[in-house]
């Protein structure tokens, strides 16, 4: 292969990248030429010991590629992103924090739940210590035993329930952590 | 040899040789294919690429025979890059020889 040969296929094989890339590659390639026949080379030495254009043209090709990729992350993508965290602001405002509160009122009834059904039976335990004590102040007309197991069922459903509570908690937590960092996810891409 | 392998040296090749001094092309193509073997004609994307990556910068001289050639001039970024891979290469090499030499050990046992 001459040089003319060899400059006119990687010409053909670079046809698509910009030509600011592909003057300085040609002029890269004419200067070797040059330097490599003022050592007293033959035009096919040179283009034997320079390689397979192709894959010379891929590389280069490649290389363009992905710098042109770069680049166009730091225009359009950025637009994009804070397009995104604007919609996913409104998005937020309008349907995320509005159920967020709900949910967290929810969460706070289910705990206040648990601690009166609690209570209520710890109550009872004391009001029965208590009846024998203070007869005028405290009148239990039940059965006593009756109402002794049935104060200590009472405190261990309260407590079931504020477990049953501490794990919703724990989900909605989860969840919510989950779900702000997709946002974040979002945000960034 | 293995083509990525040769790549990652490729680069700690050129950045050395113009941390000594700057170079034109054609010498440091030269120079890395009579101690390398490669195909010469796929050093100069890979000089494209470290110039693109503001590595070196490049500028034009006159010779005295004949017409200007462009000249590469490290950064100091590439000094910066070329001290780091440097310091790689050579923990590197380290590590390969010393699991070279214990498998040959163990096989004179």
């Amino acid at each position: 292969m001459t040089k003319n040969e060899f400059l006119n296929q990687l010409k053909i094989l670079l046809k698509n990248i910009p030509e600011e890339d592909m003057n300085e590659i040609l002029y890269d390639y004419e200067e070797h030429f040059r330097l490599g026949m003022e050592e007293g080379k033959s035009e096919e030495e040179v283009c034997a010991s320079l390689g397979d254009v192709k894959l010379i043209a891929r590389q280069f090709k490649a290389d363009v590629t992905i710098k042109q990729a770069e680049r166009n992350t730091s225009t359009g993508n950025t637009f994009r992103a804070v397009l995104a965290a604007l919609g996913m602001g409104f998005f937020n405002t309008v349907f995320v924090v509005g159920p967020f509160f709900g949910i967290v009122g929810i969460l706070i009834g289910l705990f206040a739940a648990a601690a009166g059904i609690i209570v209520s039976g710890v109550g009872l335990i004391i009001a029965l210590i208590l009846a024998p004590v203070f007869p005028s102040y405290i009148a239990m007309d039940v059965n006593e035993i009756f109402a002794f197991f049935t104060s200590i069922g009472i405190t261990c459903l309260g407590l079931l329930f504020l477990i049953g509570d501490c794990y919703l908690a724990k989900y909605f937590y989860r969840a919510t952590v989950r779900y702000l960092r997709w946002n974040i996810e979002i945000i960034k891409k | 040899m293995n083509i990525q392998f040769k790549k990652g040296v490729l680069e700690l090749c050129v950045l050395s040789m113009l941390f000594k001094k700057d170079c034109y092309g054609y010498e440091l193509v030269n120079k890395i294919s009579k101690n390398i073997a490669i195909s010469e004609g796929t050093i100069y994307p890979l000089l494209k690429r470290l110039k693109d990556e503001g590595f070196f910068t490049t500028y034009l001289e006159e010779s005295q025979e004949g017409p200007p050639r462009k000249y590469y001039k490290l950064t100091d970024q590439g000094v910066e890059t070329k001290l780091k891979l440097e310091k790689e290469w050579h923990s590197f090499v380290k590590g390969v020889n010393k699991i070279i030499e214990e498998g040959n050990r163990d096989d004179q046992k």
